[in-house]
């Protein structure tokens, strides 16, 4: 049986990469980096799955879908040349769990899509390259659409993780799964509501708070419901990233965070969770 | 309803690095050769750097981000940012 042992929310700036080698591991970044590779090196994981928004690189416009996983052997990335350069990877994944995750969720009324040799962008690999360097860990990539218009509702996506955590329990195999979501709570990026002279904006300080709030407490539900669409639309053009941690709430049953940290500059925060 | 042509030529921005160069130094001439299903609005627009416009036609924010990164049609990361940050009124 699949046993999950641990969660985090992460960024996946695309520049920080190449900011936490100019200024260092101890700067401030790198730090709340470190915060979850420590966790996440103690929690000895056998596979990861990471809930993402892809930027229109693994997807696009003429072929969009809502929900979708990975299935392969590997995956390379970042192929969107996040400023600054960071190292193209090679990810192995998890392809046999893939295809169970996928026949799984598709029965349980969940029409998600699948894809085979597949690449991803920075929103996939920043996290990795901070929280696995060695690449060492097989990652199962599961994308939720979360910038453009028409966004899947939060209950969804956390019923959806609700899923997906009741089919990794009845895994016939002993594996140790870490969940991975990834995003902003409030950002624009490249928009009318970015800052003078930035690439990006933190429309909705207010609601990186609220969200903050709710995590420290354990009150999903009450994430859940503030949640709407609207809302997170008006927290910036990638506010819906949102959805990628509240997939990922699915796997904690309310614990406290062992830790949270906000980056209001960003719009976003760092978490763990660790209890197996 | 074109937006997804000029969100296509976006794309083509960060892959194709040769018609990423010509977009910078010749990118009336990129376009036309490329065929790209633009309306005539869209087309004067992207000759324009007029990014608001395309805002407001419907074109992807972050698309557009690569004209400003790779100095296309005139743009750069400053000129992009107040051009972009004019039509802050009126969007959602």
């Amino acid at each position: 049986m699949a046993k999950i042992v641990a969660a985090y929310g992460l960024p996946h700036t695309p520049f920080f990469p190449s900011k936490v080698i100019e200024e260092g591991a101890s700067s401030h970044t790198g730090k709340l980096f470190a915060l979850a590779r420590e966790s996440l090196e103690a929690a000895k994981a056998d596979v990861i799955i990471l809930f993402d928004t892809d930027h229109y690189n693994t997807f696009f416009f003429d072929n969009f879908p809502i929900l979708a996983i990975g299935i392969d052997e590997k995956f390379v990335g970042p192929i969107d040349e996040p400023r600054g350069g960071m190292p193209v990877y090679r990810v192995p994944s998890a392809p046999k769990l893939a295809e169970y995750l996928h026949h799984h969720t598709v029965r349980a009324g969940y029409d998600v899509a699948s894809l085979r040799d597949f690449s991803t962008d920075h929103s996939v690999m920043v996290p990795l390259h901070f929280a696995t360097p060695k690449m060492d860990v097989p990652v199962i990539p599961f994308f939720i659409s979360g910038h453009v218009p028409p966004l899947p509702p939060a209950r969804r996506c956390f019923e959806l993780g609700g899923e997906i955590r009741r089919a990794l329990e009845a895994y016939p195999e002993d594996l140790r799964v870490v969940i991975i979501g990834t995003g902003s709570f409030s950002l624009e990026v490249f928009g009318p509501r970015i800052r003078p002279g930035m690439t990006d904006g933190v429309p909705a300080p207010d609601w990186v708070d609220d969200v903050c709030r709710y995590l420290a407490a354990g009150s999903t539900e009450d994430l859940i419901a503030a949640a709407t669409e609207e809302r997170m639309h008006a927290a910036g053009n990638v506010g819906g990233e949102l959805l990628n941690w509240i997939a990922m709430l699915a796997f904690i049953d309310n614990r406290k965070p062992d830790f949270l940290e906000k980056q209001m500059e960003n719009g976003h925060a760092y978490a763990g969770w660790r209890w197996g | 309803m074109s937006a997804y042509a000029v969100n296509k030529l976006c794309r083509d921005v960060l892959r194709d690095h040769a018609f990423r160069e010509r977009m910078k130094t010749d990118p009336a001439g990129a376009i036309a050769e490329r065929k790209y299903d633009l309306t005539e609005e869209e087309r004067r627009a992207l000759l324009a750097g007029d990014v608001a416009t395309l805002h407001n036609l419907g074109v992807n924010d972050f698309m557009m981000g690569y004209l400003a990164r790779f100095g296309s049609c005139g743009l750069s990361v400053p000129v992009f940012n107040e051009k972009i940050r004019s039509c802050a009124k009126g969007s959602h």
